[in-house]
């Protein structure tokens, strides 16, 4: 039956379709949303590891009081950089591999809206996490943290290139964000399988989709905080000009309108991966979808009226501050919501323990602690007390470590044998959890301790006698014991990657649509869209679904054979991409490399726009 | 049976180990706790504190104990092949889950707006106003009522409210001493407020404080030091402090303090024959050095390479006119010192009464004094003052100081009259 | 874009560019949203003038008069609404293009070329009295660097300005098709797409004109 390749909408025109190719050419040319994934994958993982080794400096600065392994200089460099790494360099990027992986195998689709832009954006997120980076080898990296507060952030104060690249780099990035958002939002709105309704999308599906509408509308706001800050770095604008008047909370609320939403960016994709990995591990459906979905949407929602509890201590009045206390404790309800109803998916389950699982299961674990902390600091006279010191670096690591990067973690064990074909290495695997989870716990959890116990945060020295030694010290074994764990993963990624058991279209035996088709998939996905009638059609559908399964998991099979129209390949938007970061380094170098740029900019989107997609058809 | 002994044996033991942490967390050994509060304020939120932490306890507890039993309970058992059954959701229970959340965060909301409201009330009348002026990397402390300006260091009367009025010259500052209370924003074109009374009860203590807002290169050296005092000690101090710095005659010891062992190549003594204040005794000060409050004193190392000549001894009336005609006068005011009027530094008036100096950085001792004068911005990333020993490296601008620097003789003066400036 | 070719299946029947256009729409908002907040926020609070509504007497005795000048702004706004009145009509041309055209009147009507050129020409005449408005306050002492109303008003009118320069390329662009091979029926989506734009750049010169210019 699968040789007669039925035709299906979408796929009843001849066309000539280019074949899967390897080569370092067709991946910088490529626009098939796997392989962009793949891209986003490895790149974050190398930024993740970076970022990792700055908090690794930091943290063996920190070990004992009154240490000199770096200068302040450096030491402020490095905590601006970790942050700015992790979270948009490390972990935005590494929800974007899963977006992208996974999205259009999720929803029964073939690519992505528009796979060129998806292609731009993904070099954009390239161009300008080295354009942010690379000042760091030469220690000129920013150095005002990743909140960057005007007015330390204006030239009068900041007089050096480093806030430049700062101020450049996130306004590049912002520009990948965005266009992914996009994207993203289209897919998934006019891509679903015929049967896919929303209410029957997986799980990290409307996770992601609830991300990309929080990034459409929560990053023009920073991207306009940045412009002001631009002019008035390059231009002699006055928006947080002092001496003119300007209010020092201008930048702080537009920073956290966009700051805390970019909370939920970060971990709302976790929490979706997650919600596919313990159904998966625990043979049951996930428990109450329905209120999983209107959690997801409802902290989405509620994140843009709650800003302002990031600044409980700049004296907004008691009425504001009760105001943002009471919202923020509100989401705490959906919140709670989500935990509960994962250890409802796994109650009554049989859950197997797997790697995918330790590590989701650890994201229930340590996100707890992480929100109950964050409940702490919801109330904003206890506040006073913690902003600001080190007990809200261990609640957002909690959040962040405990939730973002064990969710990603728990999503590339599961996803991996998709991806590559092959099973990572279990044993290892799990010797990587316990050492992460260990390790983590260790470095994180002290911090409370010393936070409560008065030490401020971004300090690269103390004194001795305050109380903080042994905690500081703890933090830093933890952080050393980290490195260790993290490289476990590595070598196991890398080993798997090549000699790892081979997988099989389903080794979970999951339910959802992406295990329906061969690992690694082939580039047009699904031989014929899936008629989808179920949430999981590989444990629940009906014979539609496993007829549109069976066709599908054929192999072997090429796009021309089955008379699928694929994009062409094309090199167009990283030349965009490229020409629009040498436009903005024109900025901080010779100006002639504006105009180069935008000569090649637009110059190279016409071409893009006025070539087409695809082959013609007929 | 066995393990499950063991397990509430782990248990009982964790529980333990918690609770001699927190204990742990209320000794002396914490100078900095904010689980003992000494205000009013402390009090407030250490209360809801209190609260926060037991029912943050108390879901945890319960949270991660259904999430272990569920976890074991349901885990696979090898050769089990049957397929769970395929619930989809209850929805009693997620009636039931969604209020449990509310309800305790209804026990949360309640007083915390309460309190919110209580502290940020209007000060009562009679408060103690300090003017609290942050700057790159110091405290400016002005008292309006007595006329007094002082830096790094605030003097308070124990029992009677003090409103502190805070703004900054340049960026974002956040005024915080942990044990008398939570922290408030510093910021220019705004000012804040944050008002709160030192226990009545309280012993004369010292308080550590810190800037808490990320404020560039030296925000961790950003601290100053909280004395609360009996209300004569405070008279006297205030007395003290209202007098001009004017040097006498009478012949002062020569100071003590040299940097602490091994932490400097070159140990510094006596730099100074000081002469005291002519009219009258100074008021009140702190005394230094008593072991108990050992946590106040700076104990930071002395970068490589400053050294300084040993065994010199300063005049303070050369040290006078050494000062008065080089480029402290520029940035540093002295009350009775005519030519000193500048704004831009520390008021320098009482500086011999202080006890550390580069906002908490070093203790004030004429040998730390000596090598500050000589090069700050060796030991101290980023600061204004500028590095002033002849021949000394300056960081900021990557070349020696040739001309118009100081010998050591020159700043062994200055040092001595900055010293007697009690 | 040219792009995912009509006959693809889609979930909604719609074309995925115009989804993706609603999306940026959102995204737009917010930026501006973002851009009129600041200028609301810093409204009143320059320290020297020129001020928009007030006369400023700066410590040297110099006097400045009031520097909107609200007759040259409305003759503008009523431009740029035009302008959406000749984009309405410039799409319904595209759309209609196959059918019959009898009259003089439908030739008229039915001419999407003559109605891109009007809307691009209005769209230019916008920029132009803008350039003449920022040019003029640079005369009368007012530039970016002046106070916070300077900045938030030039940031917030230039950001708008940028947009309707996008719009007017766009259309440009749409125009070079328009002459190489006709816009017909089967590019209505294309313009639709530009329409679309264009309507929300000219909505938020009305939300713009009204709080900078009639509050004050």
């Amino acid at each position: 039956m699968a040789t007669t390749a039925v035709p299906t909408r979408g796929t009843h025109h001849t066309a000539t379709a280019p074949s899967y190719q390897s080569g370092v050419w067709s991946w910088l040319a490529t626009v098939d949303h796997k392989r962009i994934g793949i891209l986003y994958l490895y790149t974050a993982l190398t930024f993740f590891i970076i970022g990792g080794l700055e908090a690794v400096l930091i943290r063996a600065q920190l070990q004992g009081p009154n240490r000199e392994l770096l200068s302040a200089e450096m030491y402020n460099q490095l905590f601006t950089m970790h942050g700015t790494t992790m979270i948009f360099l490390a972990i935005m990027p590494l929800s974007a591999a899963f977006f992208n992986f996974l999205i259009p195998l999720q929803i029964g689709a073939r690519d992505v809206a528009f796979p060129r832009l998806n292609a731009f954006s993904y070099w954009v997120y390239l161009f300008g996490g080295i354009f942010i980076t690379l000042p760091i080898f030469f220690q000129l990296a920013p150095n005002a943290g990743w909140f960057g507060y005007a007015p330390l952030t204006t030239r009068e104060y900041s007089p050096g290139i480093n806030i430049d690249f700062w101020v450049i780099g996130l306004q590049i990035l912002g520009v990948s964000s965005l266009a992914a958002a996009f994207n993203f939002i289209t897919t998934i709105i006019n891509l679903r399988a015929p049967g896919m309704t929303l209410m029957r999308m997986p799980m990290f599906t409307w996770m992601s989709f609830v991300v990309q509408v929080l990034i459409v509308l929560a990053f023009p706001v920073i991207t306009i905080a940045l412009v002001f800050l631009l002019f008035d770095r390059f231009f002699g604008t006055n928006f947080y000009t002092i001496a003119q008047g300007a209010d020092p909370l201008l930048w702080q609320h537009l920073f956290w309108i966009f700051g805390h939403p970019e909370v939920y960016i970060l971990i709302l994709p976790a929490f979706g991966l997650v919600s596919e990995v313990l159904p998966a591990s625990s043979r049951k459906p996930l428990f109450g979808y329905p209120v999983m979905v209107y959690s997801g949407i409802l902290i989405g929602a509620l994140g843009f009226g709650v800003w302002a509890h990031h600044m409980f201590a700049v004296g907004m009045g008691a009425i504001a501050d009760s105001v943002f206390a009471v919202s923020t404790l509100l989401i705490g309800i959906p919140t709670g919501v989500k935990i509960f109803n994962w250890i409802g998916t796994m109650a009554q389950g049989s859950i197997r323990f797997t790697s995918a699982a330790l590590f989701a299961i650890g994201l229930v674990a340590l996100f707890t602690i992480g929100g109950i902390s964050g409940v702490m600091h919801a109330s904003p006279p206890a506040d006073l007390q913690q902003t600001d010191t080190y007990f809200v670096v261990a609640h957002f690591h909690y959040v962040l470590f405990g939730g973002s990067i064990m969710g990603i973690f728990a999503g590339i064990y599961h996803y991996f044998p998709k991806i590559t074909g092959r099973l990572m290495d279990e044993p290892l695997g799990k010797i990587h959890f316990w050492l992460n989870f260990i390790a983590m716990n260790l470095t994180f959890f002290p911090m409370h301790f010393a936070g409560m116990l008065g030490m401020p945060r971004r300090i690269y020295t103390y004194d001795s006698g305050q109380g903080w030694d042994t905690f500081n010290l703890i933090s830093s074994i933890g952080a050393y014991m980290l490195v260790v764990s993290t490289a476990i993963f590595v070598y196991n990624f890398f080993r798997s990657r090549k000699n790892g058991e081979v997988a099989g279209a389903n080794p979970w035996d999951a339910g959802t649509l992406e295990w329906s088709i061969p690992s690694p998939p082939p580039e047009y996905n699904f031989a014929t869209l899936p008629n989808v009638t179920s949430r999981y059609p590989l444990w629940e559908g009906n014979e539609k679904d496993m007829e549109s399964a069976r066709v599908n998991l054929q192999e072997g099979k090429t796009a021309e054979q089955l008379h699928i129209v694929l994009p062409y390949s094309t090199i167009k938007p990283l030349i965009v991409a490229g020409a629009m970061v040498i436009m903005f380094c024109g900025l901080i170098t010779t100006k002639a490399l504006i105009f180069v740029g935008a000569a090649v900019l637009v110059g190279s989107l016409y071409s893009w726009l006025l070539s087409p997609l695809e082959p013609e058809h007929h | 049976m066995k393990g499950n002994s063991r397990l509430r044996r782990l248990a009982r033991f964790g529980s333990v180990a918690v609770l001699a942490l927190l204990l742990a967390a209320c000794a002396g050994q914490y100078p900095n706790t904010t689980f003992e509060p000494h205000s009013d304020l402390g009090r407030a939120i250490d209360f809801l504190w209190d609260r926060l932490l037991l029912l943050g306890t108390i879901v945890f507890v319960l949270v991660e104990a259904a999430l272990l039993f569920v976890v074991f309970r349901y885990r696979r058992r090898p050769g089990n092949d049957v397929k769970p059954p395929q619930t989809h959701g209850n929805a009693l229970l997620e009636v039931i889950w969604t209020l449990i959340p509310a309800f305790v965060l209804l026990f949360i909301a309640v007083p915390t707006v309460r309190t919110t409201f209580n502290t940020q009330a209007k000060v009562a009348a009679g408060a103690l106003e300090i003017e609290v002026i942050g700057h790159q990397w110091w405290w400016e402390f002005r008292y309006p009522e007595f006329g007094i300006t002082t830096a790094n260091e605030i003097y308070l009367p124990t029992g009677r409210t003090v409103n502190f009025k805070l703004t900054s010259v340049d960026v974002i500052h956040s005024f915080w001493a942990p044990q008398l209370g939570g922290k408030r924003d510093v910021m220019a074109n705004r000012t804040n407020y944050i008002w709160l009374t030192p226990d009545s009860t309280l012993q004369p203590s010292v308080w550590n404080g810190f800037c808490a807002e990320y404020c560039g290169a030296s925000h961790a050296r950003m601290r100053f030091r909280v004395f609360t005092v009996k209300p004569d000690q405070f008279a006297s101090w205030v007395a003290g402090q209202q007098r001009p710095g004017i040097v006498g005659s009478a012949p002062v010891s020569p100071g003590a303090g040299a940097p602490p062992a091994g932490a400097s190549p070159a140990s510094v003594t006596g730099a100074a024959t000081a002469t005291m204040a002519s009219n009258g005794a100074p008021g009140y000060t702190f005394p230094q050095n008593v072991p108990e409050f050992d946590y106040a004193r700076p104990n930071g190392a002395i970068p490589d390479g400053l050294t300084f000549t040993k065994g010199l001894t300063g005049n303070a009336g050369r040290g006078q006119r050494v000062y008065s005609s080089a480029a402290c006068i520029g940035c540093h005011a002295i009350a009775g010192n005519p030519m000193s009027v500048g704004v831009v530094g520390p008021n320098l008036t009482h500086f011999g009464s202080r006890s550390t100096i580069g906002a908490g950085s070093f203790p004030n001792t004429p040998a730390y004094l000596a090598l500050w004068i000589k090069n700050s911005r060796a030991m101290k990333p980023g600061v204004l003052m500028p590095t002033l020993g002849k021949n000394e490296y300056d960081p900021h601008l990557k070349t020696r100081v040739t001309t118009g620097g100081l010998d050591d003789q020159q700043i062994a003066d200055i040092v001595a009259y900055l010293m007697v400036l009690k | 874009m040219t792009a995912p070719a009509a006959h693809h299946y889609t979930s909604t029947g719609l074309d995925s560019r115009k989804i993706a256009i609603w999306a940026f729409i959102g995204s737009e908002c917010m930026l501006f949203v973002s851009l009129i907040s600041t200028y609301l926020i810093y409204k009143g609070r320059s320290l020297v003038g020129p001020f928009p509504h007030d006369v400023y007497t700066n410590p040297a005795g110099e006097t400045f008069n009031p520097i909107l000048n609200i007759p040259v702004t409305s003759a503008s706004t009523f431009v740029l609404l035009m302008s959406s009145l000749a984009m309405v009509l410039a799409l319904a041309a595209v759309q209609n293009k196959d059918l019959p055209k009898h009259t003089r009147g439908e030739r008229v009507l039915g001419s999407s070329k003559l109605w891109l050129w009007m809307t691009a020409l209005l769209g230019t005449t916008f920029l132009g009295f803008q350039a003449y408005e920022f040019t003029s306050f640079v005369h009368e002492g007012l530039s970016i660097r002046t106070n916070l109303f300077g900045s938030s008003f030039f940031t917030l009118t230039g950001f708008h300005g940028a947009h309707v320069t996008a719009g007017v390329i766009w259309l440009v662009t749409l125009l070079a098709i328009d002459y190489r091979r006709g816009l017909g029926p089967n590019d209505a989506l294309n313009v639709d797409i530009a329409a679309l734009y264009w309507h929300f750049v000219d909505v938020v010169w009305i939300v713009i004109f009204t709080v900078v210019y009639l509050l004050k």
